[in-house]
């Protein structure tokens, strides 16, 4: 086991202008078996300069690992102008000690994200597996495709411990979503699969759904008029109306099926 | 004085009857010359020396490939490189940004490319946009078939004011030759509806089958460099081979002063289907490459697909409409006012469809059937049946069987019921390659006797060096040589060594300005002020594109004959 501790310093986010990091290149994948000297010299975005990850965290490596499955890196600092956190990683773990910017978790494929704070637009955009943790609130596009792409999540899990924004699982085609707290509009905006779980309450669920399946355990604001009732459904104890949908995408490719109280 | 010797190298130089010969290159201030004095050696001993390579049909610039990168920005993720000490940064695949475009055809050893279809309209924009492409030539050709002016002359039947319509146009336009795409279709499209050769276009009581005649009379009596350029109607539809052959036959009798085709039909494999619908859908590649072998008035470019996803845009808009009524993908289309229309929409060409399959096999087929390669163009219609950047998988088709079988066992069945090409054995050499992507299309364009296509003494100082021997059978290594080159050269500068590129320098516009009798053009403006007055958006004083939107240009002078 290899845990990476990386704080990030006090000068990089103290700055007027916030100047973003870009750490795709901080995954378990790219750092298994490295020193902390050799951690230090992997070069990151900062802005529109290459810098070396050493000049921009304080870096502590503690235990060495064969494979990304055995790395934890451990984020701490302010985090919130932090981009791309765990993009595209396979395996491992990757903890977040605060806020996050855009793009947490996008592309991941395997291992663990857990974010202890709020994360930024993007995060999970186009996730293929693997598990995201959001203790905090996600912004929009939570799990959404990148602009143009015809699929957004097509695996793993993400969960949310407080609130997401606008277009949650836009263009999802698979893996699970759940939010402990309450969607803004349009979640599962064109979904063709997957699964999206809202606790509290949404607005325009399921909005040009082809497949997949959302259940808003909360009220539903403003329903779309172009869902057809099915019959009722009891899920944990709790009775839900059944609608399929949405009829907009003609009711031939009208696959989808949502679930409100 | 810069002079440059390519020594050594096997050179194929068509249009000068040099087949594979070790021969020296020289070049002089950008101009191949018998001798130089006190060259840089450029050394190509024993590899593969060819002209530098004519596009003869591709979208490259103008308002429909600029709609197809603000639409597909998914696309533009594809093919992201850095910027470099000389490059700028690169994005895109199947509708790469400027930059890419010169670039990446630079590698491949292309110096010239001919925009395909250039809104009247929208030709300040398109200039714009070839003034961003770094170090290719290029021209564009002007979409004057779904004008309004035009059909009015058809109807009326005066081929001398259409000519000198044409004429107007081109210089208004800095065009370089007419293109025709479905002919009435798009003015139909206006109305919802489409048609065939024959229908009637009600608004202007013409049919199609008349817009492409009189277009082709018209543009040889402006002795036009290159012949109608022209996409026929019902592309893509089942049966439609029926319709090419016709279109064909129209022109047919039509004389022109030059030694080339009277009619350039584009991306022929969209036009080559038989079956009446996507069931019985087959390939007709040998009815269209039995014609082409019968007959000497009409040149044809392939318009091969290269597998996988792309961004069609044509100026055929019920033709985009229809594609997005199979996939439900995005969509988008344009009305250009009194001249033409457009569509965009995204198609993935896959292996694994059997329609998709026949298409892939149509495009190489007529190819391999045509039996003279001056009459035929390597093109993927870029980026409408794949983009450019597959023309070197295609060489690779056309000069192995054992990659096209390889190929085919990839492919669905199908292939080997209602496509030709298994049963084909012909194999192109390096001479026919050097026809078809250079020799033939400069000789169609009527570039050949500016410079272009050739080696010959006064020729462009334009080479593509290829890092493979002549004797090379390997697929897979003559897909990659024709990739990078070694080094291209354009007037007489390395632009790519090593398959970097390692300058950008300008290129030249190519454009045509036909005169005729000032008399016939006074008449003709009292109808085109009209339109301007009543119906264009903007005024006639605005539309001319400026001497200022071609910084570089090449003009060719032609004359109307009375």
């Amino acid at each position: 086991m290899q845990t990476i501790k990386l704080k990030i310093k006090d000068n990089v986010t103290s700055g007027v202008a916030k100047i973003p990091v870009e750490v795709d290149s901080l995954t378990p994948d790219n750092l298994v078996g490295k020193s902390e000297a050799e951690i230090k010299a992997v070069k990151v975005w900062w802005g529109n300069k290459e810098e070396s990850t050493g000049d921009l965290f304080d870096v502590s490596v503690d235990g060495t690992a064969g494979s990304a499955d055995e790395v934890k890196i451990v984020l701490d600092g302010d985090l919130s102008r932090v981009k791309r956190i765990g993009d595209g990683m396979t395996a491992g773990e990757i903890e977040a000690n605060s806020n996050v910017d855009m793009h947490c978790g996008a592309m991941m494929s395997g291992g663990k994200i857990t974010v202890k704070g709020n994360a930024d637009c993007w995060a999970g955009r186009e996730m293929h597996g693997g598990e995201l943790v959001i203790e905090g609130d996600a912004a929009a596009n939570l799990c959404a495709m990148y602009r143009g792409e015809d699929k957004g999540m097509t695996g793993g899990k993400v969960t949310v411990g407080g609130n997401a924004d606008e277009c949650v699982g836009q263009y999802m085609a698979g893996g699970e979503i759940v939010i402990k707290g309450n969607a803004r509009m349009l979640a599962g905006l064109n979904m063709s699969g997957g699964k999206i779980v809202i606790g509290g309450d949404a607005v325009m669920p399921g909005a040009d759904m082809t497949k997949g399946e959302i259940t808003v355990k909360g009220t539903v604001q403003d329903m779309m008029p172009s869902f057809k009732l099915e019959g009722t459904e009891s899920i944990d104890g709790a009775e839900y109306k059944k609608y399929s949908g949405d009829l907009a995408m003609t009711a031939r490719k009208a696959k989808g099926t949502l679930y409100v109280k | 004085m810069a002079e440059v010797l390519i020594r050594n190298g096997v050179v194929y130089d068509p249009l000068n009857g040099v087949k594979g010969e070790k021969k020296d290159i020289c070049i002089r201030d950008g101009k191949v010359v018998e001798s130089v004095k006190n060259p840089k050696v450029i050394d190509a001993e024993g590899r593969v020396v060819m002209p530098g390579g004519v596009d003869i049909h591709s979208h490259i610039a103008g308002g429909k490939v600029n709609s197809g990168r603000l639409f597909r920005p998914e696309d533009g993720r594809k093919g992201l490189e850095a910027k470099t000490k000389v490059c700028r940064m690169q994005s895109g695949y199947s509708v790469p940004n400027t930059f890419a475009i010169g670039y990446r055809y630079a590698k491949m050893g292309y110096t010239f490319v001919m925009e395909a279809a250039m809104p009247p309209l929208a030709a300040r924009h398109t200039h714009e946009e070839m003034v961003d492409i770094p170090i290719l030539d290029n021209a564009a050709l002007p979409l004057i078939d779904n004008n309004w002016m035009t059909m009015e002359y058809v109807n009326s039947g005066d081929m001398d004011l259409l000519a000198a319509y044409v004429a107007w146009i081109m210089k208004a336009t800095k065009g370089f030759g007419v293109k025709i795409v479905n002919p009435g279709g798009t003015e139909m499209w206006g109305w919802g509806k489409n048609c065939s050769l024959n229908d009637t276009v009600p608004t202007f009581d013409v049919t199609p089958a008349e817009i492409i005649k009189g277009l082709g009379v018209a543009n040889e009596k402006l002795d036009m460099p290159h012949s109608i350029h022209v996409h026929t109607n019902m592309l893509g539809h089942p049966g439609n081979f029926e319709i090419t052959k016709e279109t064909y036959d129209l022109v047919k009798g039509i004389k022109t002063s030059k030694d080339r085709q009277v009619m350039h039909t584009t991306h022929t494999q969209f036009h080559s289907y038989g079956g009446t619908n996507w069931g019985d859908f087959e390939s007709k590649a040998d009815a269209i490459a039995g014609y082409i072998n019968q007959n000497d008035h009409a040149t044809i470019d392939i318009g091969s697909i290269i597998l996988g996803d792309t961004t069609t845009m044509t100026a055929d808009g019920p033709m985009e409409y229809n594609l997005y009524q199979i996939t439900g993908r995005k969509w988008t289309n344009h009305d250009v006012e009194l001249e033409t229309g457009s569509g965009i929409t995204p198609f993935l060409y896959s292996g694994k469809s059997p329609v998709n399959t026949i298409q892939w096999a149509i495009g190489v087929e007529l190819a391999l059937l045509v039996k003279d390669p001056w009459k035929i163009a390597l093109t993927t219609d870029h980026p409408n049946a794949g983009p450019f950047i597959g023309y070197p998988i295609l060489i690779s088709m056309l000069m192995s069987k054992k990659r096209r079988e390889e190929s085919s066992a990839d492919m669905h069945k199908v292939i080997y019921d209602r496509a030709l090409l298994p049963s084909i054995d012909r194999e192109y050499d390096l001479n026919e390659i050097a026809i078809i992507t250079r020799g033939m299309t400069a000789k169609a364009l009527g570039l050949h006797e500016h410079g272009k296509g050739h080696l010959g003494v006064g020729a462009d100082g334009d080479v593509a060096i290829y890092d493979m021997s002549p004797e090379e059978t390997d697929a897979g290594k003559i897909q990659k040589a024709f990739l990078n080159t070694k080094y291209t050269i354009k007037d007489g500068q390395v632009v790519v060594k090593d398959g970097e590129v390692v300058a950008t320098p300008d290129g030249k516009t190519y454009f045509v300005t036909p005169e005729c009798d000032d008399k016939l053009t006074d008449e003709m403006m009292v109808k085109l002020k009209d339109k301007f007055d009543h119906y264009y958006s903007v005024t006639y004083n605005n539309y001319a594109v400026q001497d200022a939107y071609v910084p570089n240009p090449y003009e060719i002078k032609t004359q109307m004959r009375g």
